[in-house]
């Protein structure tokens, strides 16, 4: 009895040798069940939508007609949007505001991060209040800044008056030319504290008797700098890189609050954009269409965001 | 290489004295080890030697030239850290021309250097690899070899051999100290381990509390040490020390236990005991200078075995003196066992006694 029993429990025992997925899946089913109802809700929130956008992206959606009597249409969506120079347009000024907000974010979030790294008197309320930017609510500080911007009563340009930099009150907003570079000041102003925050914590990993080594071994500050403390952040700088590229890929409340994509569609982006199809001019399937590409590009962004992280782990681990 | 000389060196932070008024002179090609316990102010000094904190008051010179007031990277030193401080994006080969590249040399001129130190240390083979891809041992070397190919006036090494395993230590140590040797290298060697600077220099330099204690040869300073600290830091096990009382007896002098037993002193050691500020003096013995007997002979003391530790070749034992624990030696055949009564004879000739007030070891007027 003893040893009938004994040989049941080595059986138990999994071979060492290679399992089959559907009995690694079968082996783990309460596992399942117990995640079971997180995935069940994220199927219907996020997996359905995901899905509901990809079928509405091949359909023909007449504003004149019920959502529910939509056409097929196949790939026509995506023609039309890949054709029409608005798209063209839209691409090239998500472009810039991408790169160009993430590129400021970026270096303003550094130095500030390396100027906050020194202990000074004040150093804590000073890193307070470079703060405020990020903890703010981004639609308050759309309307102060729309405020600001403004031609009439504009702190802004009532400065630029009173010193004598410019004859007449500028127009940022309201002008094709500076509408989005306006708007990427104030991208920039919400979110270089983040790339800050990201930055300093980074800082606190570059060991402290590498900078004395490198001190002693003739080192500038500067030199420094690149020789010893930017390696150590290449791995922090790439995460919050990406991170904010990401972001800014998906703005939304800056730009919709502030001109709404306008004047005639000069700071228009692909997020704002494809919300005015969709909710203010009812062309589900083309805004739907719009909103595939952009998850593309936004797997592709997020492809890169988890390597570079899983990167970062594997060379902690080897040291 | 050239001689390095702290003059009065002070470091202070407010009224916390890390280094309090430190002299001491390293002559040329000589091996120094400041040694002490942790937050001694050890590391502290040999940062103020390098420069790479501020001094609060004295002068350092290294050779002919008064270096207090340059920047490390114009002190020409060089410096060996615990964690080794190899930059780990750069190569072996990186790390050993960094120096020289900060310095401009040119790049053939960089490259002899970095080929003949690695050649001298034997990681001709590791050139190419990352640190992480060495051991211990390797990045130690090359953290030498990136000092070495500086050509310093004085190596500066900040307890170079603490992260490495105890086996790998001893062999690291004979290395170090080869080194010296090949080289005629002025080393300052920070070390809290006693054995070390023991084993490897030319004279010790003891800190306590920021001070200075005593400054010689290991040998001296094993056999004379100039108070209490310095008698139970060095050593290991470390120096026994029973506080007792002196009694002039008639023309005798004893050490009185308040347990009631008494030791009389030779006529030597009476005259130490009686220049001592106040009748209580603490005696100092080292376990190869005292016997043990189970049973009382003329100038024995009782005691009572606390523990046994048998090493193979030779036992140690801990023995309860006055309240005190005494380390002993006997041979692995005599047998202790824990609790048992036993009588210890301490080696008049050997034997070292310290004043109880100032801790300070008595010693006869010349």
């Amino acid at each position: 009895m003893s040893t009938v029993q004994g040989q049941a429990i080595f059986r138990d025992v999994p071979e060492p040798k290679r399992v089959g997925l559907r009995q690694k899946v079968w082996n783990s089913r309460f596992d399942y069940l117990y995640v079971a109802p997180a995935i069940i809700v994220m199927l219907i929130v996020i997996g359905y939508p995901i899905y509901y956008t990809i079928e509405l992206s091949f359909f023909n959606t007449p504003a004149s007609l019920a959502l529910s009597a939509k056409q097929f249409n196949g790939l026509d969506n995506y023609v039309t949007i890949l054709t029409s120079p608005i798209f063209w347009k839209v691409t090239w000024q998500t472009v810039v505001w991408t790169v160009v907000s993430t590129f400021f974010a970026f270096m303003i979030g550094l130095g500030a991060a390396l100027a906050l790294h020194r202990e000074f008197a004040g150093r804590g309320v000073l890193r307070a209040i470079l703060l405020i930017p990020w903890v703010v609510s981004a639609v308050a500080a759309s309307y102060v800044w729309k405020w600001l911007y403004h031609s009439d009563f504009g702190a802004i340009s009532a400065m630029l008056t009173q010193v004598g930099l410019v004859d007449k009150p500028i127009n940022f907003i309201d002008n094709t030319s500076t509408s989005l570079y306006a708007l990427i000041v104030v991208n920039v102003w919400k979110e270089f504290s983040f790339a800050m925050i990201m930055l300093m914590a980074g800082l606190q990993t570059v060991p402290d008797t590498l900078l004395r080594a490198a001190q002693v071994d003739g080192a500038s500050p500067w030199q420094r700098f690149w020789h010893v403390t930017f390696p150590h952040l290449r791995g922090v700088s790439m995460v919050t890189l990406l991170l904010l590229a990401v972001q800014n890929f998906n703005s939304f409340i800056i730009p919709w609050i502030m001109t709404g994509g306008g004047p005639a569609g000069s700071s228009d982006i692909w997020i704002t954009h494809i919300y005015q199809l969709a909710f203010g001019r009812q062309r589900w399937g083309v805004a739907s269409a719009y909103a595939v590409i952009l998850f593309i590009v936004m797997m592709v962004l997020g492809y890169f965001y988890v390597r570079a992280l899983t990167k970062g782990d594997d060379a902690r681990a080897a040291t | 290489m050239a001689q390095v000389v702290l003059k009065d060196v002070v470091k202070n932070y407010g009224d916390v004295y890390a280094v309090n008024h430190v002299s001491l002179t390293v002559e040329d090609g000589e091996f120094v080890a400041l040694v002490g316990p942790s937050g001694c102010g050890k590391t502290t000094t040999l940062n103020l030697v390098a420069g790479l904190i501020p001094m609060s008051g004295g002068t350092i010179s290294i050779g002919d030239r008064d270096v207090t007031d340059l920047d490390p990277k114009d002190r020409d030193i060089a410096m060996v850290f615990q964690n080794y401080a190899l930059y780990p994006q750069k190569s072996v080969y990186k790390n050993l021309a960094f120096p020289l590249q900060m310095r401009k040399l040119p790049k053939d001129e960089i490259d002899k250097r970095v080929q003949a130190a690695a050649k001298t240390l034997d990681i001709v083979h590791l050139l190419e690899r990352k640190p992480r891809e060495l051991s211990g041992g390797q990045q130690q070397r090359v953290a030498l070899g990136r000092a070495l190919v500086r050509e310093p006036r004085a190596f500066l090494m900040d307890e170079p051999l603490s992260n490495l395993d105890a086996k790998l230590r001893v062999q690291m140590r004979s290395e170090i100290k080869r080194f010296h040797q090949d080289l005629n290298a002025t080393i300052i060697y920070v070390t809290h381990d006693q054995l070390e600077a023991v084993t490897m220099s030319d004279k010790m330099a003891v800190m306590n509390g920021g001070f200075l204690q005593q400054y010689d040869s290991p040998a001296n300073v094993f056999a004379n040490p100039v108070n209490m600290f310095v008698a139970s830091f060095v050593g290991s096990p470390a120096m026994s020390l029973v506080p007792l009382t002196a009694v002039t007896k008639g023309t005798d002098v004893v050490l009185a236990s308040p347990e009631g037993w008494e030791l009389p002193l030779n006529a030597a050691n009476a005259k130490k005991a009686l220049s001592a500020k106040s009748n209580k003096v603490v005696l100092g013995g080292r376990h190869s200078t005292i016997k043990v007997h189970k049973a009382q002979v003329p100038g024995s003391v009782p005691g009572k075995v606390y523990t046994v530790e048998p090493t193979g070749d030779v036992t140690f034992a801990q023995v309860f003196v006055s309240g005190a624990v005494v380390n002993v030696s006997v041979d692995p055949t005599f047998l202790l066992r824990p609790d048992e009564p036993v009588f210890i004879e301490f080696d008049q000739n050997r034997m070292h006694l310290f004043d109880g007030e100032t801790e300070m070891a008595l010693k006869l007027a010349d």
